[in-house]
């Protein structure tokens, strides 16, 4: 169906708070690191494709226009996608059809977010309608919570063996990030550290919150034919999903994320995956909340329902266990919105093709990104492999 | 290659709607589906164009009219721009993963402050926001250089507005539709001087959605199908000053739209356009960079009457932008409006002539920083 | 319910920002306190563009050479804005214009002012396509583009 699409290279910023720089000047920064990654230059791409989260968050609207020149865009067809917190999936995913659909061998895809220059909070606020919703929206914090909470009671998890798995979630991925030279947090925490870290939105700790970070992505897809010519090492799109629900936060089931289970359905039906937990030899969750991460873990068919905190507690999901999730640290250590998605898809990438570094699972062949955004609303999936 | 084509349209009526953006979204989208006789669950994905924060108070604005355009889990995006939000339609039909994608852009300008007070957006914080840019500001600005250069005339400029004004009186789903004369346009407000008040689009309220298909579905949807045959897209660089704001990048974009659609002379080839024309003199300098008459002759082309509805290249029989603006939607109101003439189904503003090949036109940013290119045919 | 009987609510979205200068943008203010007006030369293109860019949008290279231009210019297209709206951060009548300093490459946007700005008539004497501009500066420096207050006519 389609071209065969593969990623030739990847790009990230060092992320975390970056004053140091104008915004378009950080987004410069990735596109030469991906070209370069590539072996490419401007001159071989056909098309851009720019996210961030939304203007809001930017202060300046349409950013594509902004940053023509930072993203390589100029004299050249532009795509603006944004889908809330789902963008760098999305821009991935717009990148992955386009160069499937035959109208470009070479795009190049960037997503960005300087977090630390907006108020994020204020921001996602704006995401909810003004009729109903917006009153009470406490931002993202408030609206994880609230499906946290009812997740727990709906599997009959008790607080305190959910706390013990979020705070495992939390020590793991920091462990992670120690790894990842990009990573925005980097340090060692205990269980007792998340469990007596401040309350942000009962039962949600500050340890289990993701920090508001600076930083960009980007990513370069490419035709099966100018992947084989360009790179030796590509690794190969086998499976996109995205899905949404409703914009009213308590109109579908959220203990059992229906857009997240589907989209990743989508995505292993396309790659022929049948057995996630055993077939999946690594996985990038867009985890913001350590609760969440469980959540994530049961609806893309990782473990039973409920059943997410005995597996994390057993170590299924830790550097080294069945299934590592965010072998890089995840979005919990690093979260600069409208990139995170697609930093997501480029982890992934360079465990297959072995690029990892410190962070690499031996041997992976095949993994899981994505990304959520929306009002608790939108998932992106993305199966990369090793193999075409 | 896998060929896609538009099999139905759906438009707003051209007024001002009391109805919130979720609601009027989705009578658009209801009547294109109907239409086509399908239900929401035979649409394989949904690319939506909806406005951000600045045009709609809402951010992640798609996140809102998710269920207004029909997406609730399904396979679906948004794209900013709404000619961007087609031709992404476009890439995942062409990508043979979709059969049928509903294509939406929704907007309502009748709830939002004035354009100009959201364009300066598009500004930078540190060099063009703080001294007062605007959309308008450079495109008066790119007026002015344009008559500077060419002897290209104000009346010339104002005809335009006579014109697209005058078609508009024929297209119930536009919004102003009110003749006005040149006499009317000459003296109004001079806003922006050499811009005039009437030269410069209203904000409108507009949902247009269309429905695009491959060529086995679209055959089976329709006897009409409207085939893509070509696309150019292409973007300037950012900051005004560092371009030459009277050849920007507008050649680049249609030049590539007619390679792939093996047109080598758009004047005889094209047999409507509609063109982005949100300040009037703009109708003229984007024909001539679409090759429709020589450089610096856009005045004579206006003065020729070719470019009326009766004319040998009718542009803008919809009575274009400065009819109706709805903002991020106006690209795909291009489209849809192109579409319709190849079908026959413009109604009363249908041109003349036997439409075989279309152009539309859309753009955004100041001056006209990006540019996308769309033919269409039969 | 009758359809007269449709309502609104107002709303309003205000975020505060804090947006990082970058280096370059910083310097280039920091240099318009002490009043002069600097551009940046690619070393590829040799263009100096104003306002300076960390790197040339054309060549894509690093720009790292400072340049000093001049004060005056040349007005390569201008507009007479008389249209009020939300949050215009200058008040009208006012001029707006792309200005090339002497020994730029570049439009740097900016005003003109300095004579009476009230009937649109008499300001199109005064201002012309291609005619020369000074730069006059504000007695209070804040460190932004404001710095220059505006431009005014050569006489």
């Amino acid at each position: 169906m389609g071209r065969a699409v593969a990623v030739i290279g990847t790009g990230q910023t060092k992320h975390g708070r970056r004053p140091d720089v104008s915004y378009p000047d950080m987004v410069r920064e990735v596109i030469m690191v991906a070209l370069e990654d590539a072996g490419i230059t401007l001159k071989d791409v056909d098309g851009v494709v720019h996210g961030t989260m939304p203007s809001m968050m930017e202060g300046v609207s349409s950013t594509h226009l902004y940053f023509a020149e930072a993203i390589g865009a100029v004299g050249k067809p532009i795509m603006k996608v944004e889908t809330c917190g789902s963008t760098g999936q999305s821009i991935a995913h717009c990148g992955f059809f386009w160069v499937a659909s035959g109208m470009a061998d070479i795009v190049l895809v960037v997503g960005s977010e300087k977090m630390n220059e907006g108020d994020s909070q204020a921001t996602m606020t704006t995401v909810f309608d003004p009729y109903f919703q917006r009153v009470f929206a406490a931002g993202a914090p408030g609206t994880f919570t609230m499906q946290c909470m009812e997740w727990m009671y709906r599997f009959k998890i008790p607080e305190d063996k959910g706390r013990e798995a979020a705070a495992m979630v939390s020590v793991s991925n920091h462990d992670n990030a120690m790894d990842n030279p990009y990573a925005h947090i980097r340090m060692k925490v205990t269980m007792d550290d998340v469990k007596n870290s401040r309350i942000v939105t009962y039962p949600v700790r500050l340890l289990d919150v993701c920090p508001s970070s600076d930083g960009a992505c980007a990513v370069i897809f490419a035709s099966e034919e100018k992947a084989k010519k360009i790179c030796k090492k590509p690794a190969w799109i086998k499976g996109v999903g995205f899905r949404g629900e409703e914009s009213f936060f308590g109109e579908s089931d959220k203990s059992i994320w229906p857009s997240a289970t589907e989209a990743a359905q989508e995505a292993y039906r396309q790659a022929g995956i049948k057995d996630p937990l055993k077939e999946l030899d690594v996985a990038e969750i867009y985890n913001p909340f350590t609760y969440q991460e469980m959540i994530f873990c049961e609806c893309f068919g990782f473990c039973p329902r409920g059943e997410a905190p005995d597996y994390v507690l057993k170590g299924t999901f830790k550097k080294g266990g069945e299934l590592p999730c965010c072998p890089s640290g995840g979005t919990l250590c690093t979260n600069p919105i409208g990139a995170t998605g697609l930093i997501r898809l480029a982890e992934t990438v360079l465990q297959v093709t072995g690029k990892a570094g410190a962070r690499q699972v031996e041997g992976a062949k095949i993994a899981l990104s994505h990304a959520m955004g929306g009002v608790d609303q939108f998932n992106g999936v993305t199966i990369v492999s090793s193999n075409l | 290659m896998q060929r896609v084509a538009i099999t139905h349209v759906a438009q707003s009526p051209g007024v001002e709607s009391k109805e919130n953006l979720h609601d009027f979204t989705y009578q658009v989208n209801r009547e294109v589906l109907d239409k086509a006789g399908l239900k929401r669950a035979d649409v394989g994905c949904i690319i939506s164009s909806s406005a951000d924060i600045f045009h709609s108070g809402l951010s992640c604005a798609n996140a809102f009219d998710w269920d207004g355009i029909g997406a609730f889990m399904k396979e679906g995006s948004r794209a900013e721009e709404s000619a961007m939000s087609f031709i992404y339609a476009c890439f995942r039909v062409l990508s043979g993963h979709f059969d049928t994608v509903l294509v939406t852009a929704a907007i309502k300008g009748s709830e939002n402050p004035d354009n100009d007070a959201i364009t300066p957006f598009y500004g930078d914080p540190f060099y063009l926001r703080p001294v007062g840019m605007n959309e308008s500001v450079v495109a008066a600005m790119q007026m002015r250089q344009y008559m500077d250069r060419y002897g290209i005339t104000e009346e010339q400029c104002a005809k335009v507005v006579v014109k697209n004004r005058g078609n508009a009186l024929f297209n119930p789903y536009t919004h102003i539709r009110k003749r006005v004369s040149l006499e009317d346009v000459m003296s109004s407000d001079r806003i922006y001087d050499p811009l005039k008040a009437l030269e410069c689009a209203p904000k409108s309220d507009g949902v247009v959605s269309v429905l695009i298909a491959s060529e086995d579905k679209a055959k089976k949807l329709t006897d009409k199908p409207v085939w893509l045959s070509g696309y150019g897209c292409s973007l300037d660089h950012f900051i005004p000053g560092d371009r030459n704001l009277l050849d920007g990048q507008l050649q680049a974009a249609a030049g590539r739209a007619y390679e792939m659609a093996g047109i080598s002379d758009p004047r005889k080839a094209i047999d409507v356009a509609e063109v982005c024309e949100p300040y009037a003199f703009q109708e003229l300098l984007w024909c001539e960079q679409l090759g429709f008459c020589k450089e610096g002759e856009g005045g004579k082309l206006i003065d020729s009457g070719i470019t009326q509805m009766d004319g040998s290249l009718p542009v803008n029989p919809s009575g274009g932008v400065l009819a109706m603006n709805p903002y991020t939607s106006r690209g795909l109101y291009r489209i849809a409006e192109a579409a319709l003439q190849l079908k026959g189904q413009a109604g009363e503003h249908q041109v003349g002539k036997k439409v075989k090949t279309a152009l539309a036109h859309s753009t955004h940013g100041f001056g006209g920083q990006c540019h996308s290119v769309v033919i269409l045919s039969a | 319910m009758a359809k007269e009987e449709y309502r609104i609510i107002e709303a309003e979205a205000v975020v505060p920002y804090e947006l990082a200068l970058g280096g370059t943008v910083s310097n280039f203010f920091d240099y318009l306190k002490e009043e002069k007006i600097m551009g940046k030369r690619c070393r590829k293109c040799s263009r100096v563009l104003v306002p300076p860019r960390s790197f040339c949008p054309r060549c894509f290279e690093e720009m790292d050479e400072w340049v000093e231009v001049g004060q005056e210019g040349v007005v390569e297209t201008w507009v007479y804005i008389n249209m009020p709206f939300y949050g215009q951060v200058i008040k009208v009548p006012y001029v707006s214009a792309q200005i090339r300093l002497d020994g730029s490459d570049s439009g740097l946007t900016h005003l003109i002012a300095g004579f009476d700005l009230t009937n649109v008539n008499k300001v199109r004497e005064i201002v012309k396509l291609g005619g020369r501009v000074k730069a006059v500066w504000s007695k209070e420096k804040k460190g932004n583009i404001l710095d220059i207050a505006y431009f005014e006519p050569v006489k």
